[in-house]
């Protein structure tokens, strides 16, 4: 039963996708099991892939990030509210943004003692407000091609954003597994207290990740902005249960200290194969948000579950002493 | 107003921050109810500052339209506020006044007379609640994470039930709920707001379901070990959060006589900041109902007045949002202290 959950907890995502893909291509072979709706797959997954990245970093460190869907509309703005300065001007504008609100996030978190969703919830309302004030509720509509290329093109099989996220993806895992400062996101995610007694910086490590989390949503943004050549408020409303669902399906935990970069991409890949599977058969709208909803339920009860069943046994190991 | 807890003035930490100096105790003791109820210090100062700034502001008239305004918010606070005492949230409220109101419509127009559609909307609201509380219980998961989840589904279920479209209500009457007003000047609405907030006051601090309400948000073990019902207390928490949203929702749909799935958008983070704003902790443990009837009104205030000067609707979003953050890191700083 242990081994059971424990492998269900380290390759779910994994297990979830060939899942997924067998039962679509079971069910739609014709549409869904075709390069071109692969490419799609791909190229939808990728937009999302940064932010649960990030979200999966947060995760990591022992906190959570409420405020990435609303750090992805603002950068989304950005990038192509401020295209008449220059796209490249636009893009860093957006990534500056993510860094800031990274940073606040972090500073609420460390130096305010604030809980990290609370604080989160905070800035998202606060950047929803911003978004709503720098856009009037308008859509802005980009005018530089090159800028698109990013969202829409492609080298070979594969889309240029796809591209993108799977550099990131090794940049992250080279952070997560290699360096210092990554390897200290796990020990302050497992145990604050630990971690301090053990030389750690957590204030600092609290701040790298969620400034990573808001860099990271930018760059989806900024991908977002791209492909859709446009931005408007409505964008990343549904974002911080999907990139929570994501990462959890990826290994992490609620209460941190787990999880993998490779996995959270499994993750959302899972996710992304899973809305692609139902909007090709036809599942209404509301069906979707429900099984959405469902999924997000089920991960994190299961989180729950698992980790007292870990604190059980921890309990009882310790009384056998 | 109770404030049962925490006592206030002994916060050495908190008072040097404040003032800078070790302070003179007439001084402080005169300072310490400010201090407590930072949100009637706020209401008055917002006061002074719309009467001076505009001329309507301070007419009955705008005054009582602020109440109406607010009161379903209000009732949604209350309930909010319950589960704020036992250190959980319900993110789901949002949903649920949407739900509340198609169910009673779908029931109307099905042929239930008026008092008894009203009972099936509420019955909706409290399964909600229900599973709500037996899922984090029985699983001990994140209550924010999990009712934002349920705030999913039952959302994608309102929109099943009305096909994404706008439902009428059917029954006589129905309209004098949100609409009709006592002695010809007081809305029902707010009378129920009021009187469901004393009411509530009164089961909090004189009941033992009240008092260990407290008690789940101080100290859990605390309250199993000395023989309370601490589960069954946060499942009727719970219960009784999501029946207010329901409530409130019947009253919005009485209102305007018609119903629409995303009818409560943006309540659950409303009623949030409503209730912190009046002074209970996000922590647990500390606040009570009247300091939630201080902080929707100060809200409402702060609204009608940013509408008033001719602030544009999207920096009220900013307003809100730096208000919240400014109350919860006061909030998170007393508790240090």
């Amino acid at each position: 039963m242990q081994r059971l959950i424990g492998l269900l907890e380290k390759r779910s995502a994994v297990i979830l996708l060939i899942g997924l893909v067998i039962a679509f291509s079971g069910t739609d072979s014709a549409t869904f099991a075709t390069g071109s709706n692969f490419q799609n797959i791909a190229r939808q997954v990728s937009l999302d892939a940064p932010m649960v990245f990030g979200q999966a970093i947060v995760l990591i460190a022992g906190g959570i990030d409420i405020s990435v869907g609303a750090t992805m509309a603002m950068s989304a703005a950005l990038a192509i509210g401020l295209q008449p300065y220059g796209t490249f001007t636009a893009v860093c504008g957006a990534l500056g943004f993510g860094l800031l609100l990274g940073l606040a996030n972090g500073l609420l978190v460390t130096r305010g003692r604030i809980v990290p969703f609370v604080a989160t919830l905070g800035t998202m309302s606060l950047v929803n407000g911003l978004l709503l004030t720098y856009t009037s509720q308008r859509s802005l509509v980009g005018s530089d091609d090159a800028f698109a290329w990013w969202g829409g093109g492609q080298i070979g099989p594969l889309p240029v954003p796809m591209l993108v996220v799977l550099v990131l993806l090794g940049g992250l895992w080279v952070f997560l597994e290699r360096t210092r400062q990554g390897r200290n996101l796990y020990a302050i995610g497992g145990s604050n207290d630990a971690a301090f007694l053990g030389g750690v910086s957590v204030e600092k490590g609290l701040l790298v990740a969620f400034i990573l989390s808001g860099m990271l949503s930018a760059v989806s943004g900024i991908l977002v902005a791209a492909r859709l050549d446009s931005a408007s408020v409505q964008l990343g409303g549904d974002a911080p249960l999907m990139s929570i669902s994501a990462a959890l399906i990826g290994g992490a935990s609620l209460l941190g200290g787990k999880g993998s970069i490779v996995a959270a991409f499994f993750g959302v890949l899972a996710l992304g194969v899973l809305n692609n599977g139902m909007n090709l058969l036809g599942v209404p709208t509301y069906t979707q948000i429900a099984v959405r909803a469902l999924i997000l339920i089920a991960i994190v009860a299961v989180d729950a579950l698992a980790n007292g069943l870990r604190r059980r046994n921890l309990t009882a190991s310790r009384i056998a002493e | 107003m109770t404030n049962t807890t925490v006592k206030s003035g002994d916060r050495p930490g908190f008072r040097q921050a404040l003032l800078g100096y070790r302070a003179d105790a007439r001084v402080l003791r005169w300072l310490a109810p400010l201090r407590n109820h930072t949100a009637l210090v706020l209401l008055i100062v917002l006061l002074i500052v719309g009467s001076l700034s505009s001329g309507v502001f301070l007419t009955p008239r705008n005054l009582l339209n602020i109440l109406w305004a607010v009161s379903i918010l209000g009732i949604v606070a209350l309930g909010q506020t319950l589960l704020l005492l036992t250190c959980r949230f319900d993110m789901s409220v949002a949903a649920v006044v949407g739900f509340s109101g198609i169910v009673t419509v779908l029931a109307q127009i099905n042929g239930l007379d008026l008092y008894a559609s009203i009972v099936v909307g509420l019955g909706a609201g409290a399964l909600v609640g229900l599973c709500n509380g037996l899922i984090v219980l029985a699983t001990g998961a994140n209550p924010f994470l999990i009712t934002l989840g349920t705030n999913l589904l039952i959302y994608s279920i309102s929109l099943s039930l009305t096909r994404s479209k706008t439902l009428y209500a059917t029954a006589p009457g129905f309209n004098e709920l949100g609409r009709g007003q006592l002695f010809g000047f007081l809305h029902y609405s707010v009378v129920l707001f009021i009187l469901l907030a004393v009411v509530l006051q009164f089961v909090l601090s004189r009941t033992i379901f009240g008092r260990t309400i407290f008690v789940v948000g101080l100290n859990e073990v605390a309250g199993r070990l000395s023989g309370l019902r601490i589960q069954s207390t946060k499942l009727a928490a719970f219960v009784l959060c999501s029946t207010l949203a329901a409530l409130a929702g019947i009253v919005m749909t009485s209102r305007i006589n018609s119903t629409v799935a995303n009818a409560g958008f943006g309540m659950e983070f409303d009623s949030i900041i409503a209730a912190v704003l009046g002074g209970t902790s996000l922590f647990g443990g500390r606040g009570g109902m009247l300091r939630t009837i201080v902080g929707v009104v100060v809200l409402g205030v702060m609204n009608n007045l940013l509408i008033l000067l001719n602030v544009p609707i999207e920096a009220q979003q900013i307003a809100k949002g730096a208000v919240f953050l400014l109350v919860v890191w006061a909030d998170s700083a007393l508790r240090r202290n």
